[in-house]
């Protein structure tokens, strides 16, 4: 029997009495010649990632940048604090010179810059954004066929759980604070091996799912009984029934193989401590876990905070966090900069350049992980020192399947941060034409990395 | 039809309000205006040194005051070693990242707060500014007292530079302190606007002897241009308002212009206190061959307040990040408080101080819009009612941020040590 499929074909069946779909792998006669894209010139999927650290990379009124290279294009050189991007330098593109804008809003300290990069929109109180951010409108467009739209990771060891992922504005993603939350999660209890050759939906999924299939007429006539704000309060809770309903479903449908993915053990609980060097381990083994979810096709999208905006970081055995350091230490005269201040920078960008090593150590096809990824990696402010929203350093990282030029530096001065988002949102695939508002709103992505 | 509906604005505020000049007749036009927007203002603290921001220099000869040593300020107001220590380790759950260690405040006798209590310690110590030269107005007029202007003048008065002009947070090269850069950055972000309009009745602007000068403040906020520097030439509405605004006699003199008499007013302060209140205030600016106005606007303002401001801010963040205890702020204002409208007996509650100003070319409107303004006068005959504003968002009692959760509370019976203290003080 030759069947007319293509890769959006389900073998379609009857199990125990109920009707399932089953999805099909990756086949080669899916893909071209190269194995670089599916056979009708549809892209492999890509991933998206924002990743978040507090606190700015060194850049003085006095000039002393640390972080900001003199050369733009593809020959710009490392600077000092991003020495930890050395390795992946050819796929990721540093942005400078960008700010957020607030028109006559004050600047929230630790607040309006990430604000405006992730909702687009300088935010008219502390703790709020004033509109969703943008992952979401990303998660909705490239996450829905994965068993999660997107996993949020907080990495920061701060005292309470650091999530800048908004639907609302008001309420942020619940995130993994610790690599085994992270691996329960992406690996634990419904986690379904895509390798497996003996896989068997499961029957509690399936009565799960019809439990929440049954309540969909009562939302409706709910919906039409209750006033504004409570449809936005029932609405913000059953699209988190929707996306359950859509995990489910995933869940019912045989998952694609993944050469890439090899599930790994479950990791010990680690002792929680803020110290640079406790956040860098844990960054580096939930970067790890988090990949290896990308490569199972567990996920397609996620937040990673590595320390919040107000960061809570210190060098273990010193009395001074980071965030005072960066405020109570003077510039070096001869230096032009605040070294004690660029050290942890450097640290804490450490990190960031073992997220992306992580990524490019996942083979898939002829390329890595990262290369088929897009990781959007921002800060709260510039200069921390006095809170500055304007050259808030920004990097798209990876080559998001190919649509990214990476490896360049691009300086913008006085340029909206937003640019930087609607191109990030462009480069996976979003179907979005602007993005922010106010004097933030652009239509303008930043065409010298789009391929 | 426009003229129609001014004059039954003025009508209408004539019933309103029967007492106010501006209600009562309309303001005759100047010969001349010039206005300007605020783009920058700090504190006036000449620095001394060539280099740097915390360098020795002439000002301050030790340069900045050094960095404290918190555990030793904890031990020597009774805390055992062990606890300073635990105190000050970022892994002390009862340090919050954000609002510092509450127990810092209590450090005074019997472990009083010495935020609210700063005379329940010795002065820690504020080392002065022994330079000789100084920014500022010379309020008293006579030139035998002050300091001794950049440019020679002789008798400027601003005794809030000598005893704070050594402190971190106001030394600094001219618009590099750390606080001028923190506050502008606000203002220049749209915190406040401040707009300044300057008339005159004589036939050269640079030469004329009946001047005054009118400080606003204005809900328009400023603009950047492409490289973060704010616009020249935009337009701003003044605001009126119950109590910030400042007017001015003044003459000009080949451009500058100078106070012909003092006044009291009252600005938005670029700091913690937020009131800027001038006793006897006097201005020393200039109007410069590209347009901008520079320059000082001195006076005496309150000493204790300033105090407060700082306090308010959370004293324990404060005394850290700008490296100094806050008790000795308190003790270096009130010794070098230089004023009173109290007369000359007793403790002085004012001290001399001066503004920085530099305002770029600006339109200011009147507060309808209707026309740009044309005279200096008065607005707070009509300003809506000022409500009371806390100088931070932030939940502050005592100078603290209390543990809301009832978890972690500081004072003077606190119990500092953990159980395994011993065991968690090892690394430090």
């Amino acid at each position: 029997m030759n069947l007319p499929i293509d890769r959006r074909s389900f073998l379609r069946g009857m199990l125990n009495g109920a009707a399932v779909c089953v999805g099909l792998p990756f086949l080669d006669r899916f893909l071209n010649g190269n194995g670089t894209a599916f056979a009708d010139g549809a892209r492999l999927p890509v991933r998206f990632g924002a990743y978040f650290w507090g606190l700015g990379l060194t850049d003085t009124p006095t000039g002393g940048t640390r972080w900001v290279p003199s050369k733009t294009g593809r020959d710009y050189e490392i600077m000092p604090e991003l020495e930890s991007l050395k390795p992946v330098k050819d796929k990721v593109s540093i942005f400078s010179g960008f700010r957020a804008i607030g028109d006559g809003r004050p600047n929230l300290v630790h607040w309006s810059g990430h604000a405006s990069i992730l909702s687009g929109v300088a935010p008219a109180t502390t703790g709020r954004f004033d509109g969703p951010s943008f992952d979401t409108r990303i998660a909705d467009a490239i996450g829905t066929s994965t068993r999660f739209k997107v996993i949020d990771i907080d990495a920061s060891m701060s005292r309470q759980p650091v999530s800048y992922s908004t639907r609302t504005g008001n309420t942020f993603a619940t995130p993994e604070t610790t690599p085994l939350a992270l691996y329960t999660r992406l690996f634990g209890a419904g986690f379904q091996d895509p390798n497996s050759d003996d896989w068997k939906p499961d029957p509690s999924i399936m009565l799960r799912q019809s439990v929440l299939s049954a309540i969909k007429d009562q939302r409706q006539a709910l919906m039409a009984g209750v006033g504004k704000a409570d449809q936005i309060k029932l609405d913000q809770y059953f699209t988190s029934l929707r996306d359950m309903e859509n995990q489910l479903a995933i869940q019912l449908q045989k998952p694609e193989k993944c050469a890439a993915c090899a599930p790994p053990a479950a990791p010990k609980e680690t002792p929680r401590s803020a110290s640079v060097d406790a956040v860098r381990a844990n960054t580096r083994a939930m970067a790890r876990l988090l990949a290896m979810g990308l490569a199972c096709n567990q996920t397609r999208v996620f937040n990673f905070v590595h320390t919040s905006g107000t960061s809570e970081t210190y060098i273990a055995g010193q009395s001074k966090i980071y965030h005072q350091i960066t405020h109570d230490e003077p510039i070096d005269a001869k230096l032009g900069y605040q070294p004690e201040t660029s050290k942890l920078a450097s640290l804490v960008m450490e990190a960031l350049g073992d997220f992306l090593v992580e990524l490019d150590a996942i083979k898939e096809g002829e390329g890595t992980l990262l290369d088929n990824s897009l990781i959007m990696a921002f800060s709260d402010t510039g200069y921390a020192k006095i809170h500055s929203i304007e050259n808030i350093p920004m990097f798209l990282a990876g080559r998001a399947g190919g649509r990214h030029k990476a490896g360049q530096h691009i300086h913008s001065t006085g340029e909206s941060v937003t640019r930087v988002s609607l191109t990030a949102m462009q480069l996976v695939g979003a179907p979005v034409g602007e993005f922010g508002s106010g004097t933030m709103k652009t239509a303008r992505p930043i065409t010298e990395v789009v391929a | 039809m426009k003229r129609y509906l001014i004059a039954t604005a003025v009508t209408l505020l004539t019933i309103a309000f029967p007492g106010s000049a501006i209600a009562q007749q309309p303001s005759r036009s100047a010969k001349w205006t010039k206005t300007y927007v605020v783009e920058w203002n700090e504190p006036a603290m000449h620095y001394g040194a060539k280099t740097g921001v915390i360098d020795p220099g002439t000002d301050c000869p030790n340069g900045t005051n050094p960095e404290i040593d918190w555990i030793k300020v904890l031990v020597d107001a009774g805390y055992t070693l062990e606890e300073a220590r635990w105190l000050r380790n970022p892994a002390n759950p009862t340090r919050s990242p954000v609002h510092g260690q509450n127990q810092m405040a209590f450090r005074g006798k019997d472990r009083a707060n010495v935020y609210v209590n700063p005379t329940s310690t010795p002065d820690p110590g504020l080392a002065p500014v022994t330079g000789t030269i100084g920014e500022g107005v010379n309020l008293d007029g006579d030139e035998k007292t002050g300091f001794t202007g950049p440019t020679g003048e002789k008798g400027i008065d601003n005794n809030f530079y000598k005893c704070l002009g050594c402190w971190k947070t106001y030394r600094g090269p001219r618009r590099l302190s750390s606080g001028a850069l923190q506050f502008n950055d606000s203002m220049r972000n749209g915190a406040w606007t401040t707009v300044i309009v300057v008339a005159g009745e004589g036939a050269d602007p640079m030469n004329d002897d009946k001047v005054t000068v009118g400080i606003y403040v204005s809900n328009d906020k400023m603009v950047k241009d492409g490289n973060g520097a704010i616009a020249r030439d935009y337009t701003f509405r003044i605001a009126p308002h119950a109590k910030y605004e400042g007017i001015l006699p003044a003459r000009t003199s080949n451009g500058k212009i100078i106070s012909t008499a003092p006044a009291d007013i009252m600005l938005r302060d670029p700091g913690y206190t937020r009131d800027l209140e001038l006793l006897r205030a006097q201005v020393n600016l200039e109007m410069t061959p590209d347009g901008a106005l520079t320059g000082y606007v001195g006076g005496y303002r309150p000493w204790e307040p300033v105090y407060k401001g700082w306090v308010n801010a959370r004293g324990p963040v404060i005394e850290v990040l700008t490296w100094v205890q806050l008790p000795a702020v308190y003790y270096a204002l009130r010794r070098n408080a230089d004023y009173s409208p109290m007369g000359t007996g007793g403790e002085k509650t004012h001290i001399s101080f001066a503004l920085r100003i530099d305002a770029l070319p600006a339109f200011v409107m009147t507060p309808d819009a209707s026309k740009e303004v044309a005279s200096v006068e008065s607005y707070k005959a009509i300003a809506p009612k000022e409500a009371d504003k806390p100088a931070l968002g932030t939940y502050v009692v005592d100078g603290i941020v209390p543990d809301r959760s009832g978890k972690f509370q500081a004072g003077p019976n606190a119990v500092i040590l953990p159980p395994s203290a011993s065991a968690t003080n090892k690394n430090q």
